[in-house]
């Protein structure tokens, strides 16, 4: 098993899409999932760098083992289904605390999935970019009888939580954080709006997250290295340091 | 039994489906009902039920990943005592030992058979040991390097001799009060005769690490909890605690601790087990099994249990876990529930050193895992490639590494062919190139397609169940041209990635079989560039594919140029169909131009040029110029060959003079000869058009002026008759250098002054000036010859003089002039002359000056250099030799010294690099 180098955790609502996103993502599909059980990770190689995605599960039966999964976390996603605003409440009264374990440098961002049911605009993926996208999974027939409106002229739902608010909670989690504002990435890099269904900004979430924790691998790599003392090697700092006084 | 409902049963042991049937509630009555149906039927396969112990162990799943197999069976633990029930287990080896709820300990020799593949247990019983209390026995754990079994009953630790049974008196501290202990597999102190043991004692919120030796307990440590432990395991000084309302990790060496998650102890029975270094398996809300480090970190995901587990066990790469009713295998590389296994009244479930046991309270039985292998293998039949490889993958590190390379391999390869036969190309072709498979397994899938004398035999046991592409496609004819189309790529990359090492042969024939077959036009790019295609077969199939071209090629590829030229004349006859290039008459008299071997041009040549001279004839013009004697045709041959084919001789005569310059008189007349006879002919023809005429003077006409080796008088005898060819005698006089006779014909028969100006140009052309002066004055006074009828010509020769001044001598021309000529007539040439004339003397003086005034300039240097007298006496010496002068000759260095003439001449022989120096000085006599 290849070790990790650094650890993002998605944390949210059940049934807000948190498996749905790590899907489109990874296997660059829609389909319908089960419940997640418990949690589940995928490693992702990024560049020379390995990074553990954890889903988690947002069932309240399985709340206790969320300071586990963020525990170490480097970057937690939060996610809220923009059509339902007690998720969107639900992150801060039932999520936010889970954090507490997460490293004190962590980032945070914030994903209101499911725009394709709001906005029209998320219902053109943006530019996938990956060769390796299959055409015609886009079309992938959900299992589900709910999704009867017809791509061609979808059925918009009334959108429950708005960018703003989403913003508005990036600051408070800032605040719970006790960070200053300005020390930390600001709000409009932060805050998302996906779809997991259509892969609407689904790499661009993914892959602004990736580049966001670079510098957190960088700095566990060398605090690593400097704890390791290499006896084959020599000291060659302090030897320096007596060729100057001589 | 209790607690598990039929309903329940059949739910957990579908697949992943029924999983989630767990996480959904709301899932409808009529879909439970389905999947009820369906895990009966599951549950109902033939030859998997166990009567023989009375239980009903039945395996139903999509992985047989373990098998499980009786140890102690009832009769041997109890007879006929229906209330005692097993409390305990301890397996050590070959030792089994069994705790009662009676107080007895039974100990059991195990041991392994193996019959027909299948692992079986038969069980001895050795001894059997009450303890005199009426508790049942809780704990059992053997120390094997100390001979112990410490044994926890009644709240009290105990040691008993392992073999004997009996109890062993010990020093040190009394072990009371005990809730639980465990021992440390990963002990802190390297003492190889004392076992590390962490007790939860009854009375404090404390955990006491303790070390056992052979005789004597010691207690090392207490470290306090916030809460009672119900349960614990422990790695190096990491204790991983149960608590009543969560699990926490605690350095019992530094003290610090980590919470790990909530979890409700009253309500579900902890499970806390080690399950390698420093890393735990606990029983967590929901009926997960979590994984957690020492750090308090998960690194792998979780699995899914039932609510009602009761005992954890880890068998890389499994998660075995025990419940009400069943067993259940996970697998911990995709959390996927992989085999469960029904068994009722489960009590114990451990893994003890590799052997997982699990246990009712009345009999006990042995979790054999199937060889790795046979998994792998029955994931493969069920086509579950991912899993399969996830679990070979998974299970790299306890394999030897050259094992393992062998293995994965081979089940790269099985997946490929699975994924192809699901024609999956591109997962194939990955599985395939990964998997390094040898491409002859592929191709020997497609019938007829490897070579009759390929030594290549299917690998054994077989990759894949096909016997080959028809059974694959199952008639289907789509599905054949995909698989073919598939195998063409294939090959193509196996081709050029140089991984075909070794049987080329077989990738180029079968590559060569399938353009061939689907009329692919890199058959010829295949024949054309480096290839192995091997002829005895390849040239069947072409034939019967009627790609004659091709074989042609194939044929001139193994050198049997002989069997491609019959061929493709064949073609070319329409003899044999095959149209793959429309200009194969054109190829073929290209091929036979490059043909080295002769014998098989010249069989040729007649037929070519039979077929078309003109085109024919390129046998001989295109041939390449080689080094090789033996290749070269000799033009001689070549020219008498030819004599049959006019057309083509004059083709090919035209190559030699014309492009290839061949001086060879021969030629040069023979094709002279050739181009009068047809400008002759033409005259003699009335259908000639002047199309026709002019174009064959032109050619003769050119060839006249620019040759001088043909043979003129021969030529002149042949236009001589002739009053139309005047141009042509013009030149062959010319040629003869008889210019009056050229001049006449031109001025005064053919009457064009043009021509005859053209002429004078022409003959004087290597010439110098004198001699074309001479020409121009022939010409002039041919002009004014006044005794030819028609008398003088006054206005060509007026025109000859203005247009050509500068070649004439005028003082000759003014003489020659009638009188009676007016000066404005001649003006121009006057004017010219005139111009000449001063331009020439003023050029001169121009130059004379010039050369008055450089060599002006020499004197002056020269009289410089000369500088003023040198004094000579006899007193004087010389700088070379130190002498005096004797004589009065000496020589002057540069800068005036004089010096012996003798001496300077050695100097000079001396330092040769010196000798340009010495040569500017110069001699000079004594003044
Ligand atoms: N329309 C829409 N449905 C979504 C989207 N993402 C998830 N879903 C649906 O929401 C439900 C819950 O998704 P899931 O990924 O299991 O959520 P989780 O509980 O957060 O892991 C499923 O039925 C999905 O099909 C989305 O972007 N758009
Ligand atoms: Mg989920």
């Amino acid at each position: 098993m290849k070790k990790p180098d650094v650890k993002v955790a998605i944390l949210g609502d059940m049934n807000v899409g948190k498996t749905s996103l790590l899907h489109r993502y990874t296997e660059r599909k829609f389909k319908d999932t089960i419940s997640t059980v418990g949690g589940a990770f995928y490693l992702k190689q990024w560049g020379p760098y390995n990074i553990s995605i954890w889903d988690t599960a947002g069932r309240e039966q399985f709340h206790g083992l969320g300071s586990m999964y963020c525990r170490g976390a480097a970057a937690i996603m939060l996610i809220y289904d923009v059509t339902n605003w007690q998720s969107y409440v639900e992150l801060e009264n039932r999520f936010l605390s889970l954090t507490d374990t997460a490293n004190a440098d962590c980032i945070f961002v914030i994903v209101g999935n499911k725009a394709d049911l709001t906005d029209s605009q998320a219902h053109v993926p943006e530019a996938q970019s990956e060769p390796g996208a299959e055409p015609g999974t886009e079309s992938e027939p959900e299992a589900s009888p709910t999704c009867l409106p017809p791509p061609a002229s979808p059925l918009l739902l009334h959108r429950q939580v708005n960018r703003e608010d989403a913003m508005a909670l990036y600051g408070r989690v800032l605040r719970y954080k006790g960070l200053e504002e300005n020390a930390c990435l600001p709000a409009d890099r932060t805050c998302f709006e996906t779809s997991a269904k259509t892969g609407y900004n689904v790499d661009g979430l993914f892959e602004t997250v990736f580049d966001m924790v670079l510098p957190s691998i960088l700095k566990k790599k060398s605090d690593g290295e400097n704890s390791t003392v290499d006896l084959e090697i020599p000291r060659t700092d302090k030897k320096s340091k007596a060729g100057c006084c001589s | 039994m209790s607690g598990c409902s039929p309903q329940e049963a059949a739910v957990r042991s579908g697949s992943t489906a029924a999983t989630a049937g767990r996480g959904k509630p709301e899932r409808s009555g009529e879909q439970r009902g389905r999947e009820n149906r369906e895990a009966q039927q599951q549950s109902s396969l033939p030859g998997q039920n166990r009567g023989a112990t009375g239980w009903d162990v039945n395996i139903s799943m999509s992985v047989k990943a373990f098998e499980l197999v009786p140890a102690v069976e009832r009769e041997q633990l109890m007879g006929e005592k229906v209330r005692i029930g097993i409390e305990c287990i301890e397996c050590c080896g070959q030792h089994l030992y069994v705790g009662t709820n009676d107080c007895f300990i039974h100990h059991f020799l195990l041991e392994e058979r193996s019959t027909k593949g299948r692992l079986t247990y038969s069980s001895q019983k050795l001894l059997q040991k009450f303890l005199g209390l009426k508790k049942p026995v809780a704990e059992l754990k053997a120390a094997s390097a100390l001979e112990r079994l410490i044994i926890l009953c009644d709240g009290t630790v105990s040691l008993v001799d392992m073999v004997t049974l009996e109890p062993v008196p010990f020093g040190g501290a009394k072990v009371k009060n005990v809730i639980a202990f465990c021992v440390n597999e990963n002990p802190v102190t390297a003492d190889p005769f004392c076992v590390e043991m962490a007790v939860v004692s009854a009375r404090r919120r404390a955990v006491q690490i303790f070390t056992v030796h052979e005789d004597r307990v010691q207690m090392l440590k207490e470290v306090t909890t916030p809460e009672q432990p119900c349960a614990l395991s422990v790695d190096g000084y990491f204790l991983c605690l149960a608590l009543p309302t969560q699990y926490m990790i605690l350095n019992y060496s530094s003290g610090a601790s980590q919470d790990l998650f909530p979890y409700d102890s009253e309500e579900r029975k902890p499970i806390v087990k080690r399950i390698g270094r420093e890393e735990f398996l606990l029983a967590a809300p929901g009926g997960l099994g979590m994984f957690a480090n020492a750090e308090g970190i998960s690194q792998r995901a979780p699995v899914s249990w039932s609510e009602s587990v009761i005992g954890a066990a880890v068998c890389f790469p499994y998660v075995v876990a025990l419940d009400e009713g069943f067993v259940t295998v996970h697998s911990m590389l995709d959390q996927q529930l992989k085999q469960t296994l029904s068994f009722r009244e489960g009590h114990i479930l451990q893994n003890f050193e590799g052997k997982v046991v699990v246990s009712s309270t009345k009999a006990v039985y042995v979790l054999v895992p199937l060889p790795l292998e046979q998994q792998i293998q029955d994931l493969l039949a069920g086509h579950r490639v991912e899993e399969a490889l996830t679990l070979a993958e998974g299970a790299q590190r306890n394999i030897p590494k050259d094992k393992f390379q062998i293995l994965h391999k081979r089940i790269l390869q099985q997946a490929g062919f699975i994924q192809f036969g699901q024609l999956q190309f591109s997962e194939a072709k990955e599985h395939f190139r990964k998997g390094q498979l040898d491409v002859r397994e592929l191709i020997s899938l497609y019938p007829l397609l490897l070579p009759a004398s390929s030594s290549f035999t299917r690998c054994h046991p077989p990759l894949h169940e096909f016997a080959d592409l028809y059974h694959l496609a199952q008639g289907d004819q789509e599905k054949v041209q995909r698989c073919k189309r598939f195998l063409i790529s294939y090959l193509r990359e196996v081709r050029s990635s140089e991984s075909t090492n070794g049987f080329r042969e077989d990738v180029d024939t079968a590559l060569l079989k399938l353009y061939a077959e689907s009329g692919h036009d890199s058959l010829l790019d295949l024949l054309a560039s480096n290839n192995a295609c091997l002829l005895a077969d390849s040239a069947p199939w072409l034939e019967k594919h009627h790609r004659y071209f091709a074989l042609g090629l194939l044929y001139h590829y193994n050198s049997q140029d002989a069997l491609a030229l019959q061929l493709w004349v064949r073609v070319v006859n329409g003899d044999l169909q095959d149209s793959t290039r429309a200009d194969l008459f054109e190829y073929v008299v290209d091929f036979l131009s490059y043909c080295s071997n002769l014998d098989l041009v010249w069989k040729y040549a007649e037929w070519a040029l039979q077929r078309d001279q003109k085109i024919g004839v390129q046998i001989f013009t295109k041939r390449p110029v080689s080094k090789e004697q033996t290749a070269q045709l000799n033009p001689d041959e070549v020219v008498k060959y030819l004599e049959k084919h006019h057309q083509a001789l004059v083709l090919y005569l035209e190559h030699l003079v014309l492009e290839n310059k061949v001086q060879k008189e021969k030629y040069h007349t023979q094709l002279a000869v050739l181009y009068a006879d047809r400008v002759l002919g033409l005259l003699t023809r009335p259908a000639a058009t002047e199309e026709q005429l002019c174009s064959a003077r032109r050619k003769l006409q050119h060839l006249l002026r620019e040759s001088d080796l043909y043979r003129v008088q021969l030529l002149l005898g042949k236009l001589q008759d002739s009053e139309l060819l005047l141009t042509e005698r013009a030149t062959l006089h010319g040629k003869l250098e008889e210019h009056d006779k050229a001049l006449n014909i031109l001025v005064h028969q053919l009457k064009n002054c043009r021509a005859a100006e053209d002429y004078c140009t022409w003959a004087s052309q290597d010439q110098d000036q004198a001699y074309r002066q001479r020409l121009f004055h022939q010409l002039l006074s041919v002009y004014l010859d006044p005794d030819v009828p028609g008398g003088t010509q006054t206005v060509e020769a007026v025109d000859l003089l203005n247009r050509y001044s500068d070649i004439f001598d005028s003082a000759q021309v003014l003489e020659l002039v009638p009188e009676a000529w007016s000066l404005t007539l001649l003006r121009p040439f006057l004017c010219g002359a005139l111009r000449a004339s001063v331009h020439a003397r003023r050029t001169a003086q121009v130059a004379l000056a010039l050369a008055q005034a450089e060599n002006m300039q020499l004197q002056h240097d020269r009289l410089k250099y000369r500088g003023g007298p040198v004094f000579m006496s006899e007193k004087r010496g010389c700088q070379l030799c130190h002498n005096t002068f004797r004589e009065p000759d000496f020589v002057c260095l540069p800068g005036g010294t004089p010096v012996h003439t003798h001496c300077a001449t050695q100097r000079l022989r001396d330092s040769p690099t010196k000798r340009s120096q010495l040569d500017h000085g110069h001699t000079c006599n004594h003044t």
